[in-house]
């Protein structure tokens, strides 16, 4: 008989262990990962240089003329003093120039955060780009128990999910907000856990000064002496938009930068409240707070580790409601991009938002219409890249393994196109004639393990097949998923004298204080 | 900077080494497990040599095929269902499958042992898609069975001639088109009329077929993939065999 498909001779293949050996293979090669993304996919940039230089120009005369405030926290304003700014009673107003001049001259490019497996230190900045769960959800969301108050419980378990995750290479840090624990003693629990059952890089407490204080000496115990050279933790700094920074994240913003440990200086601006309602203007005033807050950092610590932030989204003018995956935020994610690259500093911004309750497809759509512009636009540190739902109200269960999913996609989008001599083929053409298939063909042969991304999520079976497994959605399969990886969840290694003194530090300051609702 | 970061992808599994196996010094049994694990992995030549090694120890073609090829092929079968296995894959051990049938198959039609099966296949009129047909193709090589492949753009005519040619057990059709499935029907019809269609076992399948068109037109069965053709295949020529 003849076929018309027969593949051409092929050089002798190796025996690879039969059926045993095969399937270890695959067991082992599902779990492949990289610390971060390393980028070689061009940025995009949504506007021209005299775009970009006009949106400079207003942010400077803002900085000028309303100028920022920084509140209830003196110490601030007397180094603006120095520096040279003018200061009006808590408003800052500075000479043009003056931030970005500061920050061109300390902060650095890009830095490294260790990690406690030092196969987990990240890069962040320059074409680098870090991917990190969800932050700050009082309520946590799965399909089995609805929506809830998150618990301490819930906070480890997204933990140890993001450890399991290959595509989320950061820990991050409020995950969720366990609220069954004190106020003022669950920064404690938090960075512990952390260290605990991850060995990725994470994020320290900025909700007092004695919380990051806490959050530093944590640290030093898991790392080892000194942090003044490592920096171990990258921490959410966010301005109180419009043109205003508090007390509260000054006081830990300052702690960190004087311990030589990064922050992200992050406006947080829902256009229409909290800035004008057009993105030219939302992004000249974001530039103008995040160089104050960079600038600030500087003063304190000239070269600490900072990273220009942009929380932005737009808003339901009929309710108020904060809306997301618009095309306005995502415009927003690009513009911001490319001003810190003018600026050349780390940019953190975007992730998976949504405003949806559950995951669903208006969580799929919005999200999915975020995280493209985050990769496009060249994003260097992305909070709240997975678990995102009800506009940050609550963390899904579901939803977080979704989005790590699609983080996976990312990683291989953000590699670009391989032009290698692999990569084009041409052996491939000239061994298969026209007409034929090329699954048999050696290229194929030799690529087909690794050429497409393999979702654990999508079902891409017949529906005949699809029926037979149970006719599950995507968030139905999310679910199994997520129970098996908590299932085979092991801790990674942790030193047990250093476990005991961390424990001994936790329990020591839980003990100083009585539980606080504050 | 760059000594404190890891250097990318984190590589984990060993390679299996390149075991050089003589088959020729193992005992029957250890050379029916490796060639299994030879199938599995798709090495002819080695699937060549170990049929011959064994016909040359008084084993008889029938048993070869039953003990050792399709008994591999049904463990690629069933890891091929479970996502082990991939196309490319397959593809190897239905090869290496065919390899070893190449030898046995004079040997089986002289003891007049009763064959797995015979197929003819084809794309049917006014389509010209034929991967799909192709993974059916080597699907049911990998059981064992005979395919003859008519190619794309198949007539009436031409399968009825094939039918009559080859006598085979079962006759496959194969469209991915809504506008060139209904010719199934045609072909079905046509046997009807002459009074063939009952002497077939007719599979069906494309992407834009179901179980109730495969019922609509007559066939025998609808199959949703190419591990179903297969196995549908065998299903149903053991049922007509005992039933006769």
């Amino acid at each position: 008989m003849t076929r018309p498909d027969q593949t051409p001779a092929k050089p002798r293949r190796r025996r690879s262990g039969g059926r045993r050996g095969r399937q270890a293979a695959r067991v082992s090669s599902t779990e492949q990962s990289v610390a971060y993304l390393e980028r070689t996919l061009p940025a995009v940039d949504m506007l021209d240089e005299a775009g970009y230089a006009q949106i400079e120009t207003n942010a400077e005369i803002i900085l000028e003329e309303v100028g920022v405030a920084f509140q209830g926290f003196p110490s601030a304003l007397d180094l603006w003093r120095e520096a040279g700014a003018e200061v009006r009673g808590e408003v800052v107003h500075f000479p043009k120039g003056m931030c970005r001049r500061i920050v061109q001259a300390n902060a650095p490019q890009s830095f490294i955060q260790h990690a406690r497996n030092p196969a987990h230190n990240v890069k962040i900045g320059d074409n680098s780009t870090v991917f990190a769960p969800n932050y700050g959800s009082p309520f946590v969301m799965d399909l089995d128990r609805g929506r809830r108050y998150a618990t301490l419980e819930d906070f480890r378990n997204v933990v140890k999910l993001t450890y399991s995750l290959p595509h989320l290479h950061h820990s991050g840090g409020t995950v969720c907000e366990p609220v069954d624990v004190p106020v003022n003693k669950r920064h404690l629990d938090m960075v512990y856990s952390h260290i605990k059952y991850s060995d990725k890089g994470y994020m320290g407490s900025v909700t007092a000064t004695e919380r990051a204080i806490d959050s530093v000496e944590l640290s030093r115990i898991a790392f080892g002496g000194d942090l003044q050279d490592r920096t171990v933790m990258t921490s959410l700094i966010n301005a109180s938009s419009p043109l205003r920074w508090d007390a509260t994240m000054l006081g830990a913003a300052t702690v960190y930068a004087k311990a030589n440990q990064a922050s992200i200086l992050s406006p947080f601006i829902l256009a229409g409240a909290m800035s004008p309602v057009t993105i030219a203007a939302l992004a000249a005033q974001a530039l103008a707070e995040a160089l104050s807050g960079m600038a600030y950092y500087q003063l304190v610590r000239p070269g600490a580790p900072v990273v220009f932030g942009t929380f932005a989204s737009s808003m339901s003018m009929a309710t108020g409601a904060p809306t997301f995956g618009t095309p306005e935020a995502g415009q927003a994610i690009y513009v911001m991009a490319g001003l810190a690259r003018r600026l050349g500093v780390p940019f953190r911004s975007g992730g998976q938002f949504t405003a949806s309750k559950i995951p669903d497809a208006q969580a799929a759509y919005e999200s999915a219409s975020t995280l493209h512009p985050t990769v496009n636009a060249g994003v260097n540190f992305v909070l709240h890249a997975a678990g995102w739902l009800e506009g940050g109200l609550s963390l899904g269960y579901e939803k977080l393994i979704m989005d790590a999913d699609q983080l996976g996609m990312m990683g291989v989008y953000a590699k670009g196109i391989d032009m290698s001599e692999n990569g084009q083929a041409m052996d491939a053409f000239r061994t298969n004639p026209a007409g034929q298939h090329f699954l048999g063909n050696d290229h194929t042969l030799q690529n087909f393990e690794t050429a497409f991304y393999r979702s654990k999520i999508a079902d891409n079976n017949s529906f005949e097949q699809w029926e037979e497994d149970g006719r599950l959605d995507a968030a139905q399969r999310a679910n199994i998923r997520w129970k098996q990886l908590l299932a085979d969840y092991e801790a990674p290694p942790l030193d047990a004298a250093i476990d005991a003194e961390l424990q001994d530090y936790v329990g020591k300051r839980k003990s100083e204080m009585p539980d606080a609702l504050y | 900077m760059a000594d404190e970061l890891s250097t990318g992808a984190v590589e984990d599994g060993d390679e299996f080494e390149d075991e050089e196996v003589d088959l020729t010094t193992l005992d029957d049994a250890d050379l029916r497990t490796q060639m299994m694990d030879d199938l599995y992995d798709g090495l002819a030549e080695e699937i060549a040599e170990g049929t011959k090694i064994l016909l040359s120890r008084g084993w008889d073609a029938e048993k070869v095929l039953g003990d050792v090829l399709v008994e591999g092929m049904r463990i690629v079968g069933i890891d091929f269902r479970d996502g082990i296995l991939f196309v490319p894959e397959v593809l190897l051990s239905a090869n290496s499958m065919k390899a070893g049938m190449a030898i046995l198959r004079p040997l089986l039609a002289e003891t007049g042992a009763e064959p797995i099966g015979t197929v003819v296949i084809g794309t049917v009129k006014g389509d010209i898609h034929d991967i799909g047909k192709n993974l059916v193709a080597m699907m049911m090589e990998g059981a064992g069975f005979e395919v003859v492949d008519l190619g794309i753009n198949t007539d009436v005519d031409e399968y009825i001639e094939a039918l009559e040619k080859h006598k085979p057990d079962i006759l496959g059709l194969s469209a991915l088109l809504t506008t060139t499935m209904p010719y199934m029907k045609v072909v079905i019809d046509t046997l009807r009329e002459r009074g063939m269609r009952d002497d077939y076992i007719v599979l069906v399948g494309g992407a834009p077929l179901n179980e109730e068109f495969g019922e609509a037109i007559g066939a025998d069965g609808y199959c949703r993939d190419a591990a179903i053709a297969a196995s549908m295949a065998t299903e149903l020529i053991a049922e007509r065999r005992n039933a006769a």
